[in-house]
Formats: structure tokens, sequence, C-alpha cells
């Protein structure tokens, strides 16, 4: 019986050191993805907008928005075809805020659903709450 | 960049240039998102950051930005740059006293046994695997909340902050603290973004070519940590945290302009 428990723990503590190792990758693929993703948005704007009016500043403000209205009204835009400077780089500040969001929300499902850590997962979700709740700040 | 974010630089360049400080500070925190995230990236594929740390630490600094943006949205700038010498001046002198102690591990209390703080790294620069186990997680949770409130406040990184705790109060060795600390800011960052964006102190212009400048800054000086010594890091820490503090309190001095 004990035998068999000890077993467990050991196959449990094996399974843990690999995925230990799977979540590095993926928390760290996650951030690299998501940092790339923004700045390439950001260096294409530029680009397009020194192209089409030889300078490269942008006269529009973002204001009274949060986060998630700022993300609808701009999906919205790209939705209708409108791609323009401005919108990849709203598309490149989104993405950006949304890199660590993603990174809280892999970590938590990871502690959930493979490591089994009741501590970490709340830890995660607590977390991962906060950042929500700021993201729809008003 | 050895833990630190980059805001630190980038407000007092954006002031410099005639940015209202409230904009820099925005502007540094979401660029901030960016280089800890980049950089982050490679230490944890590295096995150097230690994720538990990170994600138990990160539920007191986010709280700690949130409080610390929207005061910053409520005051006068004069206090705005004079916080920012101070704060840059104390980590320079805590850093500078703390200059002699060596990492060595030490034993663990119960709370930070229970929080499963510890872990092993492997060192380049050694050329072994480093065991480590936290301690002191009680005292280090609510300073990392002080670390989160400079973050938002001032649209740092705060990461020098946060690695004085990781290596004077938790017992880190300095690698994994710079590395963690790291993780931290990016989470904490953007806390402190979302209360400026809604405030609509994000400027888009402003935006674009800081994001992609700090970037850049921020793969060079990962490239290079990973290949220096502990001693080296700390070294590089104190210059450069040295020069501006003394650079913002001079300008402090001169009623904030």
């Amino acid at each position: 019986m004990n035998d068999e428990r000890n077993k467990e723990r050991l196959a449990a503590s094996q399974g843990e050191t690999t995925l230990d190792i799977d979540m590095d990758l993926l928390v760290g693929y996650i951030l690299l993805i998501g940092v790339s993703v923004s700045l390439v948005l950001v260096l294409a704007a530029l680009i397009w907008r020194w192209r089409e009016t030889g300078r490269v500043e942008f006269d529009y403000q973002i204001t009274g928005m949060n986060f998630f209205e700022f993300l609808v009204t701009e999906i919205r835009l790209a939705v209708h075809g409108s791609l323009r400077p401005r919108l990849l780089l709203s598309l490149g500040i989104i993405a950006l805020m949304l890199t660590p969001f993603l990174r809280v929300l892999a970590s938590m499902l990871y502690f959930m659903v493979a490591l089994r850590n009741w501590k970490y997962s709340v830890f995660t979700a607590f977390v991962l709450a906060v950042l929500t709740y700021s993201l729809f700040l008003r | 960049m050895s833990g630190m974010g980059g805001g630190i630089v980038i407000i007092p360049m954006l002031t410099l240039l005639g940015v209202d400080i409230k904009h820099a500070i925005a502007i540094s925190i979401l660029s901030v998102i960016a280089t800890s995230s980049g950089s982050a990236s490679a230490y944890i594929r590295d096995h150097i950051t230690n994720l538990k740390v990170g994600m138990f630490l990160e539920m007191f600094t986010i709280v700690g930005a949130l409080a610390g943006a929207k005061i910053t949205l409520a005051i006068s700038p004069k206090p705005l740059y004079i916080a920012f010498g101070l704060v840059l001046l104390g980590s320079w002198l805590a850093l500078l006293l703390a200059r002699h102690t060596m990492w060595h591990t030490g034993a663990q209390d119960r709370f930070t046994q229970w929080l499963e703080l510890e872990g092993s790294y492997p060192d380049q620069a050694l050329g072994e695997v480093v065991h480590y186990k936290a301690r002191r997680a009680y005292f280090g949770a609510p300073l990392m909340f002080g670390a989160g409130l400079i973050a938002g406040l001032l649209g740092i990184g705060a990461g020098a902050v946060k690695v004085l705790i990781h290596d004077l109060v938790m017992g880190l060795p300095p690698k994994v603290s710079t590395t963690t600390s790291n993780m931290i800011i990016g989470v904490t960052a953007l806390a402190g973004t979302s209360v400026y964006l809604v405030a609509g102190l994000i400027s888009p212009q402003l935006a674009a070519p800081v994001i992609l400048g700090i970037a850049l800054g921020a793969f060079l000086g990962t490239r290079l940590l990973v290949r220096m010594t502990n001693q080296a890091v700390r070294t590089f820490f104190l210059i450069v945290l040295l020069i501006l503090a003394v650079e913002m309190i001079v300008r402090g001095m001169r009623g904030g302009i």
C-alpha cells in the first residue's frame, strides 16, 4: 500500500519535472511571440506611414476607452477592411498588452490542469482576475 | 536589461525632449511590457527564472501598480520628479551597502516552504547547477506591493527595487532575482498601462518609436547578462543607478523642468 503510494508520488514528481520544462518553454514562447508580433506591427505601421506621407508621426489619440473598448473598435475597423498604418499601430499596442495577460492565463491553466497545484491555481487566478478588472477599468 | 525595464532611462529622456511627465510615464510603462517580456522570454527558456516566486509576488505588485497609477493621475508633476530621484538614490544606496554580501542558501521558514519557493538553475558562468531555497516570503510580499506601487506611480519596471527585495529579503541568487523580477515587471506594467490607457495618456505617436527603440536595447542587454558573472551584474547596476539618480535629483532641485 505504502509502496504503491510512493510509486505514484515518484511518478507524479517525475511528471512534474518534465512538465516544468515544457512550462518554461511554453511561457517563454508566449512572451517571445507576443512581443515579436507587436514589434513587427509597430514597425510595419511606421514604414507604411512613412512611405505614404513621408512622415512617421501619427496624429490620433486613444481617449475615453478602456482596453476592451479599444480592442473592439480596432477589430471592427480591421473587419471593415480599412487597413491603415494607424490600425497596425493600434494592433501592435493591443498585442503588446495581451502578451502578459496570455502568459498569466497559460500559467493558470498549467497549474490547474497539468500540475493540479491548487495553491498556485488560486494565486494565478487572482492575478488574472485583477488584470481582467484593470483592462475593464473606467 | 539586468532586471530593469528601461523606463528609468526613457522617462528622463522623454521629459528632456519636452514631453509632459505623465505622458512620459504612460508611454514608459507600456514599453516596459515589451522589454521585460522580451528579455524574460529568454531567461525563462534558459530555466533561470523561478515561475512560482514570480506568480506569488505578482499578486502583490499588480495591486500596487493599480494604486500607484491612480495616484499619478491625481497629483501634480513636481512630486513625481522628486519621487523619481529618491527611488533611484535609495536603490543605489541599498545596493552599495549590500555589495559585499555574498549569496548563500539559508534556512527556510515554514511559510515560504508552504509556498514551495525553491529551485535550481544552470549557471553558465560557474558551469554548474545552483540549488537554492527562498525565505521570508511573508516579508517580501508586502514589500513587493510597495515595488508595484512605485512601478505604477513612476511608470518604471522598478526592477532595481524588486531585485533588492529578492536579494536581501528573500535570499534568491542574483541571477534568479534579476530574471524573476523581469517576469514580474511585465504583468505589473500591464496593470499600470490599463489605468493610463483609460486616462487617454497613451499617445500612439510616442508609443511607436519608444517601443521599437527600447526593445532593441533590451534585446542586446539580455544576450550580455547570461554571459556575465553575478559580480559583474552588480557592478553594472551600481554605475547605472548612480548616474541616473544624480541626474534626476539635479532636475528635481531645478523645480521639475
